[in-house]
């Protein structure tokens, strides 16, 4: 019982960590070609919303306007309904799995000094 | 109906134990899911959530506390004697007894079991076997409990913007030894608590118990 408990606990499941990456990839990819509203839809319900209060315009124009670094996925680790992907640059996107599957939660994300005591800074967020 | 009679203690609690895994699985989902929407995320099965650190972390810290318990136990009552206590043995019986009182290689009789009777080795093995077996599913079960409590102490730490920790780094956080450790003192206080009260208490029928008419100051007399 022990060894089927870490082998379904211990892991992130099949398919999770390429999920994340390929969603964190689409939204950078949709940002630069200008497509808002794909960039969008790799946005979770509550981080679209942040971002329209933010700056007080629909989504699909806002996202496209962000002052981001682009960089390429190159690690990803899931961690239960959270995930974590970090970049070619430095920073890091936070990703959460709801209804809807795997959606960017934060992005524009940069390490404190102390990055496990203290939050990243994030350009948007829930 | 014989079979289900003397087997009845181990069948007993098979069954609570399963019960209760099942009642922690809703319960746990239920616990998760609130804050899941508390925070304003999704809820998942229950076939996902028991599939999850969650869950299982819940799980084997408490596997793990219970058997260390009854290691230390087995171990300690080798050595260790209460005077008047049930669970201890005789006062002047401390160590590990004579091959005579063992009943182990020439003194093992035909009903003894294969390994108690050969010698060497394999006796020496099986004279220890409880006590090896119940400390390699402690083990086994504490290091479950750290897989497992990384996972679920990473899934926090991201909801939170903070970094996740490595395995080693997550063995010297509060969270892992404030699991261990909350576990490990109830643990300690019921065994100890049980060896003391047992003395001055009496359970008529339970072999947990002297009879009710022996004395306090008898050791090692069960009822």
């Amino acid at each position: 019982m022990l060894a089927v408990a870490l082998s379904t606990a211990g892991c992130a499941r099949d398919g999770d960590g390429a999920t994340v990456r390929s969603v964190t990839d689409t939204f950078f990819a949709a940002v630069a070609a200008g497509d808002g509203a794909r960039a969008c839809e790799q946005l979770s319900p509550d981080t679209r919303a942040a971002l329209e209060s933010q700056e007080k315009a629909a989504c699909r124009d806002a996202v496209t306007e962000l002052k981001i670094d682009r960089g390429a996925a190159v690690h990803a680790n899931v961690y239960i309904l959270n995930a974590v992907v970090e970049l070619s640059n430095g920073d890091a996107v936070f990703l959460d799995q709801g209804e809807q599957g795997w959606r960017i939660d934060a992005v524009g994300c940069t390490p404190s000094a102390k990055p496990v005591d203290r939050p990243f800074e994030c350009e948007l967020e829930d | 109906m014989k079979a289900l009679r003397n087997h009845g203690l181990a069948l007993f609690f098979l069954a609570i134990f399963l019960a209760a895994l099942v009642g922690q699985a809703f319960t746990g989902q239920d616990a998760f899911n609130h804050a899941q929407l508390a925070h304003g995320g999704d809820p998942i099965s229950v076939g996902r959530y028991v599939t999850s650190s969650e869950y299982w972390v819940d799980v084997l810290e408490n596997w793990q506390s219970e058997y260390l318990q009854f290691t230390l136990y087995i171990f300690a009552t080798v050595w260790l004697v209460q005077k008047g206590s049930p669970e201890s043995k005789a006062l002047d019986q401390t160590g590990t007894e004579s091959d005579a009182d063992q009943k182990i290689g020439d003194h093992a009789d035909e009903r003894s079991p294969k390994w108690a009777r050969v010698g060497g080795l394999r006796t020496r093995v099986y004279s220890n076997s409880l006590l090896i077996v119940m400390s390699a599913i402690w083990v086994a079960s504490w290091l479950g409990q750290s897989v497992t409590g990384r996972i679920a102490y990473n899934a926090d730490q991201l909801d939170h913007r903070l970094a996740a920790v490595s395995w080693a780094r997550y063995l010297t956080t509060s969270d892992f030894w404030n699991r261990t450790l909350q576990n490990w003192q109830s643990e300690f206080l019921a065994v100890g608590s049980m060896a003391v009260l047992a003395i001055y208490l009496r359970q008529r029928g339970s072999p947990e118990s002297k009879p009710v008419g022996a004395p306090h100051e008898a050791t090692g007399i069960e009822g």
